[in-house]
């Protein structure tokens, strides 16, 4: 990092900018939605005004040293509509989260080539169709406004470079308020308007996707005809990794740091070549160098990717920040075909904000709509195992319970209602051709369930199976009081339950395979389904906070778990397994039929920091990720952390400000987190030396 | 049949040996170096640890179909990643009826390392080594009272043995844990690479600074931590009597 960004970097820590910030009521724009109201504004027409008025409240403003502008001056997105029109949209609508568009990845590259010119010229030229409805007209002009708006704003902060002589900025400004990048400084400056336009525009997880392949060109181009050096390029590399930082605090999320802005790396070309160049292992460097959350960084990996990919990757791991995470295309890309993406789309897949594997540009996917406890299935499915003969009648009452719960869960998706986007709908693929904006669908509009639970419900189902049915060591009465009374009165079944019982992580095929049916159960209902807006439903290992959620109505459970403990984050094991390591995790969880989950949802193993303390640990952590591959895992985050650290910074947070930690999907500052987040990444399962 | 007594069976053991590998910790060893870090591994046969509050008993029998069963349930990881087995301790030369017959069963299918401080019976050092791919081996104190005074034991032994090592034309490596104020002055250390220099099989010197942390288990098992030295003194890293002798070193 050059003294410059070093200096920028401090800048943004120290929240500097945030000077330059103020509400939209300061602004006097948070009331529209009074005024919308009012006028029975249409909802389309909403979005674009507030849009409008979110880029003409901008102030621009140039940071010290900044050659890639753009600082969000106006802190909330003004709502666009009035509360009691909300409450009664809720009342007779499915909405998901916040309700506006998010979680998906748009297709930055087209507009960064082809320019904002360009596709207002595209949108006028839609116009002139004379067939268009109301609706279809109302749509396009919501665009036109918003990319007017965005233009304007550009104009807005070329004035304020040339103010402040800095005219190569003011340039760069002038060429991409109409034209297509022509150099890599442009292409970072015009993705940067557009990123920065689609959190403006209310759209949250605003996912990054293959960066390294869509800028590649301008990169090529660049250093190809000596326009930039390689040191330029990658100071200029750095200087949009920061700006992903930049007003992020302002980012809607579960906990400050879950914001999406990832970027996925690497992957296979139709021809099978793969496709990690020059600009991916800059983008490790520059993550190496910054050590900030963002942007979260996820490589594409395969059986046959070349050892170096772990190692570089592996490297990064090292420094803590929870990524890279990594996904295997040998089982993400069959797992999407048999699921019904095209296998040109499927190879095109990126991680979206956490993990779950989506395509760009033509998917609307809703891939966490919501969670199914499959701890809670095994446990609904207790009564019924007085009177079951074996093991197999009691696991059928066990599917009998998933398959009613996703029954349960398929049928509250009910006239689903999303915040119109036009400026995200510009970035999407078909909407100016048909006309309607990206919140109504698009290519695929398919629906995520995460799997939650699910080491809790393989070593409860294992522990029931070896101890009550094969060994007859308890009675159903017995573990049905002790389950009752949270273990209290029966210390005794409690130690045999959580000590004896083989737990899944511990490559015991017996209680692996009872995973693995567990996941294919899981599958298995969903199978079929189709919602309302024709898409079909994705089962997934990743919990978002469901890990959290999930187990506070659980109680205990009996795997020997008590009710206020904790179930696993994502596709991982017991928190209180005996452990044997993790070639013995990765094994178990490698094991299920992984393709049939492919909402996703990471392994994540924690390592001590002692373990890397020199470069041949740090290959050795690169094999044992290629060996998680090559065994056919699908997706693995690995975290490193100190537990000291850890505890005296819940005791000391102002002195452990920049402490990273990994905490569903994304990467975080751990002293901004709520207590129970924190605890939960403490009482992880760690391994040392 | 010969059984053996492990403590502990320790996966992706990364500061132990070449690749992904499994380490095996033989309970039992002759020496009782005053900094170690692992006291249960000095007691022959199992005891009584307590950890956290809770007892369990440290020390498992295996036999040697058993342990070499499952081992092998990861030989194809330690096939694809250039790793094995390293059997540590203890001292795992103080059972080598149990790990020869453990090696016997392994050969031909897994790499197989050792760590060992060197002290056995010359025979028993020979007969084992002809079994191993690698062997690393400590190389505490040169000076023979000095050695007596901090581990127990004489090092005559050792020595004799790391003649043969040296002899024996076998990949090896010297570990030599770095104690402040016991070994890691530099006539000690010029002594080491003195007896090192020209070494055919030597592929490399690895230091292991001493960390206060050893004291860590001392507790569980019964027993008070008292080494001896300033705990709070860093030891002095010194690669140069090697790198002069054209040794390759490395920090762990």
């Amino acid at each position: 990092m050059n003294e410059r960004l070093d200096a920028l970097r401090t800048y943004l820590l120290d929240k500097k900018h945030h000077a330059f910030v103020r509400t939209s009521a300061e602004a006097g724009i948070a009331d529209l939605n009074e005024q919308f109201e009012r006028e029975g504004t249409p909802d389309q027409m909403r979005s674009a005004i507030v849009f409008r008025e979110m880029m003409r409240c901008q102030e621009p403003v140039i940071l010290p040293g900044e050659k890639i502008v753009l600082t969000r001056t106006v802190k909330d997105v003004p709502f666009i509509y009035t509360d009691k029109e909300w409450e009664g949209i809720k009342s007779t609508h499915y909405i998901h989260e916040r309700g506006t568009v998010s979680n998906i990845s748009p297709d930055y590259e087209t507009t960064v080539r082809l320019g904002l010119g360009a596709r207002r010229k595209e949108v006028e030229a839609r116009l002139e169709d004379e067939s268009l409805d109301v609706k279809g007209r109302t749509f396009l002009k919501s665009v036109l406004i918003c990319i007017e708006a965005l233009q304007d704003l550009i104009s807005r902060y070329e004035a304020k470079a040339r103010e402040a002589g800095e005219d190569d900025t003011a340039e760069v400004l002038s060429r991409i308020r109409t034209e297509g990048a022509g150099s890599f400084r442009e292409a970072l400056q015009l993705l940067r308007a557009i990123h920065f336009a689609i959190w403006a525009a209310d759209n949250y997880h605003n996912t990054l996707g293959r960066f390294e392949q869509y800028m590649c060109p301008y990169f090529r181009h660049d250093i190809d005809n000596g326009v930039l050096t390689r040191e330029e390029a990658f100071d200029l590399l750095e200087e949009f990794f920061l700006t992903c930082n930049k007003d992020s605090d302002f980012y809607p999320g579960m906990q400050q740091g879950d914001n999406g802005q990832s970027i996925v790396l690497g992957g296979r070309d139709a021809e099978g070549n793969y496709l990690f160049n020059e600009l991916s292992e800059m983008c490790l460097k520059a993550s190496y160098e910054l050590r900030l959350i963002d942007p979260k960084i996820n490589i594409r990996v395969d059986s046959r990717t070349p050892d170096e990919v772990f190692e570089k990757g592996s490297r990064l791991t090292k420094i803590g920040l929870g990524f890279p995470q990594y996904s295997n295309d040998d089982v993400v890309i069959q797992g999407l075909i048999r699921k019904g993406y095209s296998e040109e789309d499927a190879r095109d897949y990126v991680v979206a904000a956490c993990w779950e594997f989506i395509i760009p540009k033509v998917a609307m996917d809703i891939v966490n709509i919501d969670g199914l406890s499959l701890a809670a299935c095994v446990k609904d499915s207790l009564p019924a195992l007085k009177d079951c003969k074996d093991y197999e009648e009691f696991y059928c009452e066990v599917e009998r319970n998933i398959f009613k719960e996703a029954d349960r869960i398929c049928s509250g998706h009910k006239d689903l209602y999303m915040i119109p986007s036009p400026m995200m709908s510009l970035l999407m693929d078909g909407t100016i051709e048909k006309a309607r904006d990206i919140s109504l669908g698009c290519k695929y509009n398919n629906f995520g369930i995460h799997g939650t639970g699910l080491a809790t419900a393989a070593d409860s189902l294992a522990a029931i199976k070896k101890f009550f049915f094969e060994q007859k060591r308890f009675t159903y009465d017995r573990l049905l009081e002790a389950l009752e009374k949270d273990f209290r009165n029966d210390p005794e079944l409690k130690d045999m339950l959580r000590k004896e019982a083989p737990k899944m992580g511990q490559d015991d095929d017996e209680v692996d395979a009872i995973g693995t049916a567990l996941l294919d159960s899981f599958d298995k209902a969903l199978e079929g389904r189709v919602n309302e807006r024709g898409g079909i439903y994705r089962a997934g290992t990743g919990t978002a906070m469901y890990y959290i959620w999930h187990a506070r109505d659980l109680g205990a459970t009996p795997d020997g778990r008590t009710a206020e403990e904790n179930i696993p984050a994502n596709y991982s094991p017991s928190l209180f397994m005996k452990q044997n390591g993790p070639v013995s995790v990765i094994k178990s969880f490698s094991k299920p039929h992984l393709e049939r989950v492919i909402n996703g949802g990471p392994l994540t193993l924690e390592f001590d920091r002692t373990v890397f303390r020199n470069d041949e640990s740090i290959r050795k952590l690169g094999m044992l990720v290629k060996t998680f591959v090559t065994l056919g895992g699908h997706q693995l985050q690995l975290n490193t952390v100190s537990r000291e650290e850890l505890l005296d910074a819940k005791v000391h947070p102002e002195a452990h400000r920049q402490l990273i930690v990994r905490v569903w999907g994304w990467s975080g500052y751990f002293v901004e987190l709520d207590e129970c987040y924190q605890d939960h990444v403490i009482s992880r399962i760690e391994f040392d030396v | 049949m010969t059984s053996g007594t492990v403590f502990s069976i320790e996966e992706f053991a990364v500061h132990d040996g070449p690749g992904i590998r499994t380490a095996v910790f033989l309970k039992g060893c002759p020496l009782r170096c005053t900094w170690c870090h692992n006291p249960e591994g000095q007691k022959f046969g199992s005891e009584l640890m307590v950890k956290k509050g809770e007892q369990s008993i440290c020390g498992t029998e295996y036999t040697p179909e058993d342990l070499v069963a499952k081992l092998l349930r990861n030989e194809a990881i330690f096939k694809m990643n250039s790793g094995g087995v390293t059997f540590t301790g203890g001292e795992p030369l103080a059972q080598a009826g149990f790990l020869v017959r453990v090696l016997e069963l392994l050969e031909g299918r897994i790499h197989t390392a050792i760590e060992t401080s060197g002290f056995a019976p010359e025979e028993t050092f020979r007969e084992v080594l002809g079994h191993l791919d690698l062997v690393m081996m400590d190389v505490k104190l040169v000076d023979q009272e000095r050695h007596r005074q901090w581990t127990g034991v004489s090092n005559a032994l050792i020595l004799r043995n790391l003649e043969t090592l040296i002899g024996s034309g076998k990949h090896f490596i010297i570990r030599i844990p770095l104690i402040p104020g016991v070994n890691d002055d530099k006539a000690n250390l010029e002594a080491t690479a003195a007896l090192l220099e020209g070494a055919q099989g030597l592929q490399r010197v690895e230091f292991l600074p001493y960390h206060k942390t050893a004291g860590a288990k001392y507790p569980m098992v019964g027993r008070e931590y008292a080494p001896g030295f300033d705990t709070e003194v860093p030891p002095r890293l010194d690669v140069e009597q090697f790198e002069k002798r054209n040794i390759k070193t490395m920090i762990l």
